[in-house]
């Protein structure tokens, strides 16, 4: 029987033991982000550690309230030896955290029940609780549900109005119209639309559609093959205007060089 | 001559150790005139200018066509002209963009060879000689944001109806948009800004959807 009962311990704390080291690495790596990440991490990505953390708790909390797993509280921890003298295994096996097993450390470590100073606390707490009149609770109850509901009442239009307008800027307002990219890449890339303005002469151009995208029109090379003289004379911008009338009059002569 | 010699020497040699920023990334998009106010005021958020505010720009771009007549195989050569129509004394720019290649889905941007040079307004008699012609021209006005690398404009396109010489009269925007652009000069195969540059149009979504353009399903889809 006590066997039995030995094993039964023996493999719920074994189970307990590898939840919280489930929860431990959970929690040091989301403080490690914190400590790390903090520039880069942003409020999603804390929330899936969050979850992560909540639900091992959850585990965690249906192990312990198992029927199988012994309870725990019935158990006794008996220090059989304190020393003052640093314990090495002791060091290994809390990863550095506690060094000695010694009387100023063990009454923490090994506490069962809750800090005098928070035992006081809750039992001033209970004992209000047990004082109340059952009317006034019910009316505090009552208070507080009506606050909550109203937070959520809320909330719950804040959500309703954010969605609709998220739909109706998503649906119904364009900012761009794809016909007008492709006019202006048209226009911009190959002349389209504007040939006619530039052509003060009038004379259709033959091969004016497929200028730019005519495939056996790509350029051999850069064209680095006409070397372009340095400019020599620095031209006043006054002299500008002269240039671009010489490149009207030219435009029309262009034609016996062209052909 | 000697001298020439030299330039074009460290060209190549400048070319060869792979420093030319001679590729450009780009993505690009539009937004109707009436959000383009918030969308500024995202990229104002965004951007590293936050302190001089945007850029503006007026720019007057002519795009040329040089036409190389092989035996073989006849090509045509772009290059575009831009100057500033607000700032009288920047340079003229030259430009060479190649053909835009899209790459499999795994490419986040549009990938284009593209050669930048600064030049003086003499430039396009240089061109003209040359046997240069006229294709296009327009007005580009608008804002210029940067990012690490990246360079955002968000630009008005004007049509010039036949005022070549007063280029900023009579001009007629060609739609009720902006044209975004988001781009990166870089060198080649930097491919990884790409990655960056698709992460940042991700965050001006859904006010503008920044894409890789296909030239020629556009090409088709106009004609």
């Amino acid at each position: 029987m006590q066997q039995r009962e030995e094993k039964q311990l023996e493999s719920s704390l074994e189970s307990i033991i590898q939840r919280v080291n489930d929860l431990k690495a959970s929690l040091s790596s989301m403080i490690m982000k914190i400590e790390t990440e903090y520039e880069t991490l942003n409020w999603p990505k804390f929330l899936d550690n969050y979850a992560l953390v909540s639900g091992q708790l959850i585990s965690l909390s249906k192990v312990l309230s198992h029927d199988k797993c012994t309870n725990l509280r019935n158990l006794t921890v008996l220090p059989l030896m304190l020393s003052p003298e640093r314990d090495e295994q002791l060091v290994q096996m809390t990863e550095g955290r506690i060094t000695t097993f010694s009387y100023d450390l063990v009454p923490d470590y090994l506490r069962t029940k809750l800090e005098p100073l928070a035992e006081q606390k809750m039992m001033q707490l209970e004992l209000k609780a047990q004082n109340l009149q059952y009317d006034n609770a019910q009316k505090q109850i009552a208070a507080y549900q009506k606050v909550v509901s109203h937070v959520w009442d809320i909330v719950n239009k804040a959500r309703e109005e954010w969605e609709v307008e998220a739909s109706s800027r998503g649906s119904t307002q364009q900012n761009s119209s794809v016909a007008d990219t492709h006019l202006l890449v048209a226009a911009v890339g190959m002349g389209k639309n504007l040939k006619m303005g530039g052509n003060p002469n009038g004379q259709p151009n033959p091969t004016s559609g497929g200028m730019m995208v005519a495939p056996q029109g790509r350029p051999g090379g850069p064209p680095g093959q006409g070397p372009i003289p340095p400019s020599t004379q620095a031209m006043s911008m006054n002299k500008a205007p002269s240039a671009i009338k010489t490149n009207i009059k030219s435009a029309a002569q262009m034609h016996p060089y062209g052909r | 001559m000697s001298t020439l010699g030299t330039a074009i020497d460290s060209l190549t040699a400048a070319m060869k150790c792979n420093i030319l920023p001679n590729q450009e990334y780009l993505l690009q998009g539009s937004v109707l005139d009436q959000y383009v106010e918030v969308l500024l005021h995202r990229l104002r958020g965004l951007c590293d200018n936050v302190d001089s505010g945007p850029e503006t720009f007026n720019d007057h771009e002519l795009c040329y066509s040089l036409r190389i007549n092989s035996a073989n195989a006849p090509c045509i050569l772009p290059l575009r002209v831009r100057r500033a129509l607000d700032v009288t004394d920047a340079p003229f720019q030259l430009r060479y963009v190649g053909q835009p290649e899209l790459g499999d889905k795994n490419r986040p941007t549009v990938v284009r060879s593209s050669i930048d040079m600064a030049c003086s307004s003499t430039i396009l008699e240089f061109l003209n000689e040359l046997g240069c012609r006229l294709d296009f021209e327009y007005i580009s006005r608008g804002y210029m944001f940067r990012k690490g690398r990246m360079k955002v404009t968000v630009s008005k396109i004007f049509k010039m109806n036949g005022m070549s010489n007063k280029p900023s009269e009579g001009v007629e925007a060609i739609s009720q948009s902006y044209l975004v652009e988001l781009s990166v000069q870089a060198p080649l195969g930097q491919d990884a800004i790409a990655e960056d540059m698709r992460i940042f149009a991700e965050q001006l979504r859904p006010l503008v959807q920044l894409e890789k353009i296909d030239y020629k399903r556009l090409g088709n889809m106009m004609s």
